[in-house]
This record gives structure tokens, C-alpha cells and sequence, in this order.
């Protein structure tokens, strides 16, 4: 029966692995086939860094570069030398729904991707704020800097895009033409985020201040070659099961819960705010 | 046991088999049988007021069933009385009813001493009062039947339109056989439609159950999530997307044999698998759109 729409075989369907909300590893896996029309573009050519837990969030975890042993023949994959792993890893890329199917029966519950495609590794293709509130701020004042900062941008004449992280932050990302290396997409995000910080009180922009309580940080590091973000509508390994959802920027300003969206509610959202940002690059000049 | 719906069942066959009937064995008649022979006549007894009706089945149990056979020649097998004792079949007249008394002992009864004290049905069906229709709780329904005027339009009428535009129900009661039901009179898709129901010591009540007492109040957050998938799954009811699939595949099964090809017994994928296949489907199809 299987076998007609994916070359995947389900194993152990019935396995609790949210145990808060005893959402079961069959509708962990239900969630990313419903989600892949919007997801697979973003995922397409880029190797992908995966957080895995094959027994549940309550055991552990662990960061999956490597492909794992025994894959299958028609995963695609790709070696490559990792400046963190200071070895070659054979990265998984996932360029079809079957490797999705295939990922989320791997019990990969958060996929992070790289902002660069692997053609071009040098030059990524968003250029990316990560926008962390740290304790007691909260979502709110998140919701207040990441406002301001498409003000700025709007300023700058740029398009950006927001989504929440899927914890308590967000992620505006602008889709850039892949002219700049990444060495110029973290300094523009870092300046942007010095001037922010000069008007705001609240935001921060230096990695040194990124644990000061009740401070936003706006985090430019992820411009790196290497780094990766967490990708459009992967889910989290929060207890509630959140999932990093695009929005449009009207629901920032209506100040909508990030916690509000979840494996429940995201696979009915009408709408797909991101629907055009692959046409949307943007260039992005050095300054 | 009452065994209403059997009763509809046979019915349902007798009309169908009547010569009339088989020019219309369309798919639609088979989804809306129709019975066309009245099951009981009596009628709706209002103090001195007496409306004539009709009362025709209208709950049919559509599953599937079968015929025991005999592997070696298909022929089929019919149930015997048989003495626990000497292991030979009991003819009719010489079965009696006994009701168990402990075990083993039992009080005999002979056919016409259970006759003598059946309730009869006197033809009515009695109103004692009028009910908001729904302030009457649906846990206690038991089965419907159609209502006809039995030349009787006019006082028909009167009671479907008054009944339909106050939103009451005459609540009363039925002996229909050798039972007697409380029953509900009401408004139905613009018929009178009768509604027998349980009594109240047949429906037992679940807050009496040991399990229930364990549960603790749930927390804000919790409950709060839960609002917010309910509300995000919240839609209308709709019957008709519920469907028998077992004997929609049973019916596939008996079109297959009847054309004599092979069947192919698939392993039923476990439930879980089910439901990733119906989404998988149904991404497919958008990816296809792309």
C-alpha cells in the first residue's frame, strides 16, 4: 500500500515523542507531509543540518550532519568540508518530498539550512536577522524590534520577510541576488543592527551583549559560511510543539503569539506569506 | 431484546421483491428505501382529538451480512433447536419458554401464559404533554418512523405545522408489538416523525463511574491550547461525510467476484499508516499542481 506514494517505510508509528501533548512520531510524520508543498522550496539544494530525536523530546537529542549509516540509495547527499567539524561530512540534501518523509521518519524533528544554495556556498541568497529576546523580554518587545527594523528597511527600499523562530524570536529575512559574499551580508545586518540598537534601549547588537537580561538581540552571526538557520515551517523541539511559521508583517503588528502556532494549527493556515520571496531578490548593495 | 430494525430489514426486502419495485433498483432508490407498506396504523390520541396515521420505517442498518454455507456445496445452513441433553433436535411445539431463576432452575411458561399478560396495543399513540423538542435529551432515542396521514390531512397538517412552528414535541406513549416505548411526536423535514426512546433506568449514568473521580483540573495553559486547536478544527457536522468504507469494500469485493476476477488480499495497513497515506495523496496532488 506504501509503496504507491513514497518509497519510505514507516517505523514505529505509535511512539510518543512530545510526551506534553502525546503527539505520536504517525502525526510527527503526517505534519511534514502536509507541509511539504510550502517547505520543500526552501530546502531544495541546500545540505541541511537536522536535530534528532529517535525516542522523543524527553530523551536525548543530538545535531545530525552526517547522513546516518544504512540510508537509502536514492537519499541524495553531498561531502563536504565543515569549518566547525574541521572534517569532510557527507551532508544530506533534500530536494524531494520523499527525503522529507524520509527525514521525519528519522525522527529529525528541527531541519536547519544554510542561507547559501550549493552552488554557490559563498554567496547566500538571504541575508538574515535573528531577532532573540532575551528574559525577562519577551515576544512582545521582539514583535516591537522586528517592526522597527522593517521600517528601516522599508527605508532602504528593501522587501523583507518575517517568520517567527519558533521560540520566542523572530527571523526577518531579506531574498538577496547572490552577489554578496558572506563576509558583506553580515556586515550590513550587524550595521543595521548598531543602528537599531542607537534608537532602540531595548535592542542589543554586539554577540558580547547577547546574554544581558531583558535585552533584544539582533543576531548578524548566522551570515556565515556554515551556519545555519532553522528552516521555514520546520517544527521545534519545544514541549508545545511549535513550528517556525512565516507571517505576514500585519500579524506582527497585531502582536499574534508566536506560541499560537504549532503542529496543530499550522498545517490549516490558508494563507502562505512567503509564497513570493523567490521572486523578490533583491540586490543587496555593500555600504 | 427488541429487535426493531431486523424487523424493518424484512420489510424492506418484501417491498423490494414486489414486482412494482424492481423497475426501480437505481442507486438512488438504494440509498432511500422507502417503505411502502405500513408497519403499524393507529392513531395520535390529544385528549378527545384522534389523528389517524400511518407508521412506516424510516432507520434502516444498512451494514453487510451474510449467509452461513456449507464449504462443500455452498449450500446454505439453517439453526435447529437442539436437547443439550441427548443431542436431538427439539421439534416446535415441543419448545416452551423457561426464565432462569438460579442457576440451572427454571420457571416454565407455556405459550399462553405469556399471551394473557402482553401489553396490547390499544391503536394510540398517547400525548400526555407538549415539550420544547429540543430540550429532550438525544441520549435517550431509540428508534424513528415516518408519520402518514391515514385520510386524515387536514388534522395531519394542523398538528406538523403547529408542532414545526413552536419548536415542541408531543411527548406520549407507544405499544408497538408487545412493547411499550415512550415516544416523542415531532416536526422532521416537513413530516411528523415518531421517536421512541429508552427508559431511564436502561441508560446508565456515566458520572458514576471510579475513573472519572481521578482526573485533576487541567492547567490554563493547557486548556488554552486545547481551545485553540479546537477552534482551529471547529466546522460543521456533515453526515454524509461519513461513509461505511468496510462495506463500500465488501460491495467492491461481490462486484469483482460476481465478474469473476481474482482477489487479492492486501494486508491492512495499520491505522496510523492510513491516515499519512490519505495526506501523502493529498500533497502529492498540490505538488502536482506546481
Amino acid at each position: 500500500m506504501t509503496e504507491k506514494f513514497t518509497k519510505v517505510s514507516f517505523s514505529n508509528l505509535d511512539k510518543v515523542l512530545y510526551p506534553k501533548l502525546k503527539i505520536t512520531k504517525a502525526q510527527f510524520i503526517e505534519y511534514y507531509i502536509k507541509i511539504a508543498p510550502k517547505m520543500l522550496p526552501f530546502l531544495a539544494e541546500r545540505p541541511l543540518v537536522l536535530t534528532r530525536y529517535p525516542n522523543g523530546l524527553d530523551k536525548e537529542g543530538f545535531y545530525e550532519k552526517d547522513a546516518p549509516q544504512g540510508m537509502p540509495n536514492w537519499v541524495k547527499t553531498v561531502k563536504l568540508y565543515s569549518e566547525t567539524a574541521k572534517r569532510n561530512v557527507n551532508y544530506i540534501l533534500c530536494n524531494d518530498l520523499d527525503t522529507l518523509i524520509w527525514l521525519a521518519n528519522l525522527v529529525a524533528i528541527e531541519i536547519h539550512m544554510p542561507l547559501s544554495r550549493l552552488d554557490a556556498r559563498e554567496k547566500p541568497d538571504f541575508a538574515f536577522f535573528d531577532i532573540d529576546p532575551e528574559p525577562p523580554a519577551t515576544y512582545e518587545d521582539a514583535s516591537t524590534v522586528a517592526l522597527s527594523l522593517k521600517e528601516k528597511l522599508d527605508q532602504l527600499g528593501l522587501k523583507s520577510y518575517v517568520k517567527t523562530s519558533g521560540k520566542k524570536g523572530f527571523h526577518v529575512l531579506i531574498p538577496i541576488l547572490r552577489e554578496p559574499t558572506f563576509k558583506e551580508t553580515r556586515a550590513f545586518v550587524h550595521q543595521i543592527g548598531q543602528q537599531l540598537a542607537k534608537e532602540m534601549e531595548i535592542v542589543v547588537s554586539e554577540f558580547i551583549d547577547t546574554k544581558k537580561p531583558n535585552k533584544v538581540f539582533v543576531d548578524y552571526t548566522q551570515n556565515s559560511h556554515g551556519r545555519t538557520m532553522v528552516c521555514p515551517y520546520s517544527l521545534r523541539g519545544t514541549p508545545e510543539a511549535t513550528v517556525s511559521t512565516p507571517l505576514d508583517w500585519s500579524d506582527v503588528k497585531k502582536k499574534i503569539k508566536p506560541a499560537e502556532f504549532t503542529i496543530f494549527s499550522v498545517p490549516s493556515l490558508k494563507k502562505d506569506p512567503w509564497k513570493d520571496i523567490f521572486e523578490n531578490r533583491q540586490k543587496l548593495e555593500a555600504k | 431484546m427488541e429487535k426493531k430494525p431486523t424487523k424493518a430489514k424484512k420489510q424492506q426486502a418484501l417491498t423490494t421483491e414486489k414486482p412494482s419495485d424492481k423497475t426501480e433498483k437505481t442507486e438512488k432508490a438504494k440509498t432511500a428505501p422507502v417503505s411502502r407498506r405500513p408497519f403499524w396504523t393507529g392513531s395520535i390520541t390529544i385528549g378527545l382529538i384522534n389523528v389517524p396515521i400511518k407508521l412506516y420505517a424510516m432507520i434502516y442498518d444498512r451494514g453487510v451480512s451474510f449467509h452461513f454455507l456449507h464449504k462443500t456445496d455452498n449450500q446454505p445452513l439453517r439453526y435447529e433447536k437442539v436437547c443439550t441433553k441427548d443431542n436431538k433436535i427439539v421439534p416446535w411445539p415441543e419448545v416452551v419458554k423457561g426464565y432462569e431463576v438460579t442457576k440451572s432452575q427454571f420457571v416454565v411458561f407455556g405459550k399462553e401464559e405469556l399471551e394473557a399478560v402482553k401489553p396490547e396495543s390499544d391503536r394510540r399513540i398517547r400525548i400526555d404533554k407538549f415539550v420544547d423538542y429540543f430540550s429532550v435529551d438525544p441520549i435517550y432515542f431509540y428508534n424513528s418512523y415516518a408519520l402518514m396521514p391515514d385520510k386524515s390531512n387536514d388534522a395531519y397538517n394542523l398538528l406538523l405545522q403547529s408542532l414545526e412552528k413552536m419548536g415542541k414535541a408531543a411527548a406520549g406513549r407507544i405499544t408497538l408489538r408487545t412493547k411499550e416505548y415512550p415516544a416523542l411526536v415531532h416536526a422532521y423535514k416537513g413530516s411528523l416523525v415518531l421517536t421512541t426512546m429508552r427508559y431511564s433506568y436502561d441508560v446508565v449514568d456515566p458520572s458514576t463511574f471510579e475513573e472519572l473521580k481521578e482526573l485533576k483540573t487541567p492547567e490554563k495553559a493547557e486548556l488554552d491550547l486545547a481551545k485553540k486547536i479546537i477552534t482551529d478544527l471547529s466546522g460543521e457536522f456533515d453526515i454524509t461525510e461519513y461513509k461505511d468504507t468496510y462495506r463500500q469494500k465488501v460491495e467492491e469485493l461481490i462486484k469483482k467476484k460476481l465478474k469473476g476476477e481474482a482477489i487479492v488480499i492486501e494486508k491492512p495497513p495499520k491505522e496510523e499508516v492510513k491516515g499519512l497515506m490519505a495526506a501523502l495523496q493529498e500533497t502529492l496532488k498540490q505538488l502536482e499542481k506546481k
